[in-house]
């Protein structure tokens, strides 16, 4: 059984074909990083995982059923965090208003996740107070408490000045071994060569090719992913 | 020159029971007006945003409807007219209040509309689309996310609507609601010592806008999200709106 699937979607803006029939699945404790360039549809096939956009054509399954609200969790990568609220209240957020615990529960749930991204001290800070890196964990952090069964991720790193890179790959490298489920938007070779259980190519709407990191990169099929890959290392 | 000043007159003009009913009317009328006026405003400016072509039209044309009349005729229509068109306006609770209050109310509420849309749109749509990530309905966005980081924006332009509004309550003085340029006037004529009388009605007006200045600066320092509370915010993007032709 496939943890998170997209069948034969399509999605369009006006005229333009974005995705022209993906389909893909990442099975429960694998890591999918997808590459590719820009305006290949990447981004646009994670808010339809998402369910932030709903397909022209095609669905998206968790378990074989449709998605339920806070199921399948969402990272940004210009983090997205509520401006108006602390760091502690953008990650009780959800589960106050959404999973409609008390305040008290929802509290101290945070603030354990506050902690696992190594953040509790910083807990009472707004988001303008926080460098761009620890509001890319309180991000995740918000959405890792919302326990889903599946976790996005959109360039998460690729807003952030290099020097902060690390601590987010960090912690997405440690939720990958312990065995979330993952699709990862990146252009962090090293992180799909070291923590991805396969890599997709995208180009012009369509998954060109699928392998383990190993053989995708050492010897890409496909002609798109072998000029792809020349200019991106 | 200043020896005609009166100041025995001003004081007791400053102090009279006449001047200070008429100005807690007038900051009375202005505020419950302002109040109404935010409500209408915030339903109208969500209207704009309404995929419904026909609920778009409706604030379209109530917005364009009470700018582009003077507010003095929407007084008179509301005061004088109105009960002569709906029997049930010509009875006794029908106040020159309760009619200043609805004019006001619709003529601001326009105003704030625009206010109120523009402080909508400010917010950063990635703000909407990490509410809906976690699950949120757009209601529970709406509330928790979205308003309170407009009304950060939309403040100091209400402040600027609060002290038109002020000044407009004095229009009221034609459909006899006795506020403080009413009572002003009055003392004027009986006395007719003119410097004395209205610079004690100005006073009113410059302690009434001083204390609303006071009461913007807090709120806008409680509608800023730093944890020292100090955070600088560029001006916001809303349009400039001619007050001289109200």
């Amino acid at each position: 059984m496939s943890a998170l699937r997209a069948h034969d979607v399509v999605k369009c803006y006006g005229d333009l074909e974005v995705l022209r029939g993906v389909t893909f699945e990442v099975d429960p404790g694998q890591v999918k990083v997808i590459i590719g360039p820009s305006g290949s549809g990447k981004s646009t096939l994670l808010r339809v995982l998402a369910s932030l956009e709903a397909p022209d054509r095609g669905a998206v399954t968790l378990e074989d059923r449709a998605p339920q609200p806070g199921e399948v969790g969402m990272v940004f990568q210009r983090f997205n965090l509520f401006n108006n609220m602390c760091a502690l209240d953008n990650v009780m957020c959800g589960l106050v208003a959404v999973r409609k615990l008390s305040k008290s529960e929802a509290r101290e749930q945070a603030i354990a996740f506050l902690e696992r991204v190594g953040l509790a001290e910083h807990a009472s800070k707004y988001p303008d107070e926080l460098s761009g890196g620890q509001q890319q964990r309180v991000a995740i952090a918000r959405a890792l408490v919302m326990k889903p069964k599946a976790m996005l991720f959109d360039e998460a790193t690729s807003a952030l000045d290099i020097e902060l890179v690390r601590e987010v790959l960090d912690v997405m490298e440690s939720l990958a071994r312990e065995g979330m489920t993952m699709v990862v938007v990146t252009h962090e070779m090293r992180f799909a060569q070291h923590v991805a259980s396969s890599v997709l190519m995208m180009d012009e709407g369509r998954i060109v090719e699928e392998a383990p990191p190993a053989d995708f990169f050492s010897a890409p099929k496909e002609e798109r992913t072998q000029r792809f890959l020349a200019l991106v290392e | 020159m200043t020896a005609s000043f009166d100041s025995h007159l001003f004081w007791a003009a400053l102090t009279s029971e006449p001047y200070w009913r008429g100005a807690l009317l007038a900051l009375e009328l202005t505020a419950v007006s302002l109040a109404t006026a935010i409500v209408i405003g915030f339903f109208a400016a969500l209207g704009a945003f309404s995929p419904r072509r026909w609920v778009r039209s409706v604030v379209w044309t109530y917005n364009w409807l009470f700018r582009a009349t003077p507010t003095l005729l929407q007084l008179l229509i509301i005061w004088d007219a109105l009960p002569q068109l709906w029997s049930g306006f010509a009875s006794s609770w029908f106040t020159p209040f309760m009619a200043a209050w609805i004019a006001l109310s619709l003529n601001e509420g326009a105003y704030m509309s625009e206010i109120i849309r523009a402080g909508l749109l400010s917010v950063d749509p990635g703000q909407e689309l990490a509410g809906r990530a976690l699950g949120m309905s757009r209601r529970q966005i709406l509330r928790r996310v979205v308003v309170p980081q407009a009304v950060r924006i939309v403040i100091p332009p209400t402040g600027n609507e609060f002290i038109t509004l002020l000044k407009l309550t004095s229009l009221a003085s034609i459909i006899s609601l006795h506020e403080i340029l009413t009572s002003a006037q009055e003392l004027a004529v009986s006395t007719f010592k003119y410097p004395e009388t209205l610079l004690a009605a100005l006073l009113y007006y410059l302690v009434i806008v001083s204390m609303l200045m006071v009461l913007q600066s807090r709120l806008e320092r409680r509608f800023t999200w730093s944890s020292g509370r100090r955070r600088r915010i560029q001006a916001p993007a809303v349009p400039a709106i001619s007050h001289d032709a109200r």
